[in-house]
């Protein structure tokens, strides 16, 4: 008999088996660094806003303190965005004629707020508390990193539920004394395996098993 | 290939006296190739599509709906849908059961019924493998389910039956398309063949071929991956198939005990008992033998199939029915018995709303349908009649569905809180959601009977050289008797040689011939005997005979289990530390369900591979399908092939030693020369 098929046809046959079976294993992983990758979580992507606001400058260069601005970072929930009046505390006697703050002036003056674009959000399933984390010892540049190094805002970290949970089951990690936690660049210290667990201790974290109940932050 | 019938056996044979493998082969492959019935297929395929299509519209209205449209928006939350599955699930288990533990057991006539068996197993397993999808809120999310590697940092709760069930399925799905694939996978070369045979005589008529049945012919060659029927294929097929039907069997327990421990592990009066695991697995096979038979008989009169499908083959299903039945049986009397003598009120009670409540019908169907018409075959003239065994077992199937309804639905509708005693009632749709995957079965099915052999050529064909084997020997020497050694030139002697070739009609006179090949020039000949159905006898001669591929699925199914049972510890014990109910962080037992099931699939999976690959499958283009007459080696012909290894290899030294073979000991049919 003549034979049905070339003998090309088996590696063909076999490329086709072989792409299949790479699909089926390589498609899950691509995905899963997909949902990853900054395109999708817009990790250090600075968008534009109505005004080119620079945290390098005001906070980095000028030392204006972060609770200048967001004034409720240690008593509420949220840390707050300032209204226009916080910046024009300064820009009413500085740069008053600056083309770039015209949008500032603006706002001002029809009352209405600058409408930011907004980068860290949560879910709204995800209570979180700011002032709980800053008075037990957890810095800002911990969630937001190095803010007093970016021109323009970026996101730091993407929060998905692993950055949380990272922190939730082992606070000595990352946890800081009161008076680094506004310290933009802290590293933690050659000592952090100690300290970190005093500090725990100290400020009645109840790491592992407390904070990771769901009804921590699903409430 | 038209008029291939045979004689329906006489009294209580299996298989009739001139069954021989060529008619055998000819008239199961007439089905799909030639297609008799087409009009009544396309009716009824136009029916199933039908179904289908309210499947598609029912599954639209419930995404844009929500699972409210059944009428779950109660405390009934598993009705309708979890009853399908349940009994979906059901008959997949029981048929697969049916088909596995046949083959495990050597029942020789288990052709007749093994591939329907194995083909209801999977479609039902597609069929109940939607449901658990369906019925989520946000069906969308179902991979959340499964442990993947995801961003919440979180593990699925590997001690929930849910779990189970979800890792079961995906399990089962693989084993039942592997199990059925195998079993398929040389009845398709069969298809091949006789599809290329059918081009070839359509050239003959019309002087070129048809470009449609050499289409045709192809896509049979492609999915039987170039199986050549060759002894070593057969021997390791033969120790695949039995070896995934034992996986299979475990992973039906297994399987079973996900979807009922999922109800008697809750407290729930009704659920709560140590019996229902072994009601769920017994109504399960019990479901599976009637929906089985009742396609069997289906099959057998539609296609005029009952020279393979014999009375006798009915009466078995009928026994198995009956037992079933009785087993079935027992398991509700233990059920009212044990609860009315030492249950507490609440699991009375609900014995008693089963009875009379809201939902009593449910009940009645099952005494009607499940517990009362299998004992009918108490009687020898049903056991032997098409017509009841095939409407018992669609009864049985019924009383099946209306058993799943009522356990589910009357302990739902009145729990312990009297707040939420709402009462439930089917709605259309969930009736309709049910009737679409009915659509789904049965348009996969009418595929699988228009293309697919629907009874097993080689097991069929096994069981006519089982049954009367002598006679086929006799005359298969007779034949050769017959007919003067043909050994003609047909001008490829310049060709580069492959090999010798030598057609015989029976595995006898191939072993014989094979012996005295071989020992002779070993280094430079490689014996190869390609037949239709396994040989055995040649394995010893080949030097083949002691291969095994049962390692391999020790070795993947341990290593599968060990990884899948490694992963629920490290989750639950270490890296998700996650306390509910009180539960040890080291909850080993639940791991084992899920566990297991995953070694039977990784089982297959190793076992399948090692089919393939130790083979050397798949090969489509081969230098055996050079063999003159070589089509006949899926039909009823038998080959040996002396393949050259190296530069010393003497043809004519072979072709000599053939033809001087006496005829009562090995003497071919034909010896030729392969080109290359």
């Amino acid at each position: 008999m003549a034979q049905l098929f070339s003998p090309g046809a088996d590696a063909i046959y076999r490329l086709a088996l072989l792409t299949g079976v790479a699909c089926l294993a390589g498609i899950p992983i691509v995905a899963a660094g997909i949902v990853r990758s900054d395109y999708v979580t817009d990790v250090g992507v600075a968008p534009a806003q109505p005004v080119p606001f620079s945290h390098k400058h005001h906070s980095g260069e000028l030392g204006v303190d972060c609770r200048y601005c967001h004034t409720t970072v240690e008593t509420q929930a949220t840390a707050g965005i300032p209204p226009t009046h916080t910046c024009m505390t300064c820009h009413s006697q500085i740069w008053t004629g600056s083309d770039m703050l015209k949008p500032v002036r603006d706002s001002f003056a029809r009352d209405e707020p600058l409408q930011w674009v907004r980068l860290n959000k949560l879910p709204s399933y995800v209570y979180y508390n700011h002032s709980v984390h800053v008075t037990k010892g957890i810095g800002c540049s911990t969630c937001h990193g190095d803010v007093t190094s970016m021109q323009m805002t970026y996101r730091a970290n993407a929060f998905e539920m692993q950055f949380c949970l990272d922190c939730h089951r082992d606070p000595a990690k990352y946890v800081r004394p009161q008076e680094q936690v506004w310290n933009m660049t802290w590293k933690p210290p050659e000592n952090q395996a100690t300290l970190g667990p005093e500090l725990v201790a100290k400020n009645h974290i109840r790491g592992g098993e407390r904070l990771t109940e769901c009804a921590i932050c699903h409430r | 290939m038209s008029g291939a019938t045979l004689q329906p056996p006489s009294g209580t044979g299996l298989i009739g006296p001139d069954a021989t493998l060529h008619g055998i082969g000819r008239a199961v492959a007439s089905v799909p190739l030639t297609h008799p019935l087409n009009r009544r297929w396309w009716i009824a395929f136009a029916g199933a599509l039908a179904l289908l299509g309210l499947f598609g519209g029912v599954l639209c209205y419930l995404l844009l709906t929500g699972v409210g449209i059944w009428g779950n928006n109660n405390a009934v939350v598993w009705a309708l849908d979890i009853a399908s599955y349940d009994w979906w699930i059901g008959v997949a288990s029981g048929s697969l059961l049916v088909s596995a533990v046949l083959l495990l057991l050597g029942a020789e006539w288990r052709g007749a019924v093994n591939r329907v068996a194995e083909t209801v197993a999977l479609l039902c397993t597609c069929a109940a493998g939607l449901y658990p999808i369906i019925h989520l809120g946000r069906p969308w999310f179902f991979f959340w389910n499964l442990p993947y590697p995801n961003t919440y940092d979180l593990w699925p709760q590997f001690r929930s039956p849910l779990l189970w069930d979800a890792i079961d399925i995906v399990s089962y799905l693989v084993v039942c398309v592997s199990l059925w694939y195998i079993g398929l996978l040389p009845d398709l070369a069969s298809l091949r063949d006789r599809a290329v045979e059918d081009a070839l005589a359509q050239e003959k008529a019309h002087g070129r071929p048809r470009k449609r049945s050499l289409l045709k012919a192809q896509a049979y060659g492609i999915v039987a991956s170039g199986w050549r029927g060759s002894a070593a294929h057969w021997q390791l097929w033969s120790q695949a198939y039995r070896t995934i039907a034992l996986l299979g069997v475990l992973l039906v327990v297994s399987l079973q005990t996900g979807a009922s421990v999922m109800l008697a592990g809750s407290v729930m009066p009704g659920w709560h008992d140590t019996i229902l695991p072994v009601t769920f697995l017994v109504n399960a096979v019990f479901s599976g033998v009637g929906v089985t038979a009742a396609i069997v008989v289906l099959i057998r009169s539609v296609y005029r199939l009952d020279g393979l499908i014999s009375a006798r083959h009915l009466e078995i299903l009928a026994r198995l029915m009956l037992c079933l039945g009785c087993a079935s049986l027992y398991c509700y009397a233990t059920e009212f018995f044990s609860t009315f003598l030492h249950g507490d009120q609440q699991e009375r009670d609900v014995l008693i709303r089963r009875i009379t409540g809201a939902h009593a019908w449910a009940f009645w169907t099952v005494v009607a349908c499940l517990l009362i018409p299998a004992q009918a075959f108490w009687s020898a003239r049903l056991r032997r009649s098409p017509l009841a065994v095939a409407l018992i077992g669609v009864l049985i199937a019924i009383g099946a569905y209306a058993d799943h309804v009522m356990v589910l639905v009357v302990t739902l509708a009145q729990d312990f809180l009297p707040s939420s005693r709402l009462a439930y009632s089917e709605t259309i749709w969930g009736v309709a959601t049910f009737a679409g995957s009915v659509g789904l079965f049965l348009t996969l099915l009418l595929l699988f009977l228009r293309y697919l052999p629907a009874v097993s050529i080689t097991e069929s064909r096994r069981l006519a050289l089982a049954v009367v084997p002598a006679a086929a020997e006799r005359r298969a020497v007779k034949e050769a008797e017959a007919r003067p050694l043909a050994s003609e030139r047909d001008g490829t002697e310049d060709a580069p040689l492959w090999g010798v070739s030598a057609a015989f009609a029976s595995e006898g006179d191939l072993a014989a011939a094979a012996a005295a090949l071989s020992g002779r020039d070993d280094a430079h000949v490689h014996l190869d005997a390609h037949g239709p159905v396994p040989m055995p006898r040649v394995l010893r001669t080949l030097g083949i005979a002691g291969r095994s591929i049962r390692a391999y699925a020790i070795l993947g199914a341990l290593a599968g289990g060990a990884a899948f049972f490694g992963m629920c510890v490290y989750a639950t014990a270490y890296d998700y530390v996650f306390l509910i109910g009180g539960r040890p962080r080291f909850s080993w037992p639940s791991f084992v369900v899920p566990s297991l099931s995953f070694a039977m699939m990784s089982g297959t999976i190793a076992v399948h591979l090692a089919l393939l690959i130790l083979n050397r499958l798949p090969r489509l283009n081969h230098p055996a399908f050079n063999i003159p007459g070589f089509l006949r080696a899926t039909d009823d012909r038998y080959f040996l092939s002396a393949e050259a290894q190296g530069e010393r290899f003497d043809a004519d030294r072979v072709v000599r030693k053939l033809a001087s073979l006496p005829t009562e000991a090995g003497r071919p049919l034909d010896i030729r020369r392969v080109p290359r």
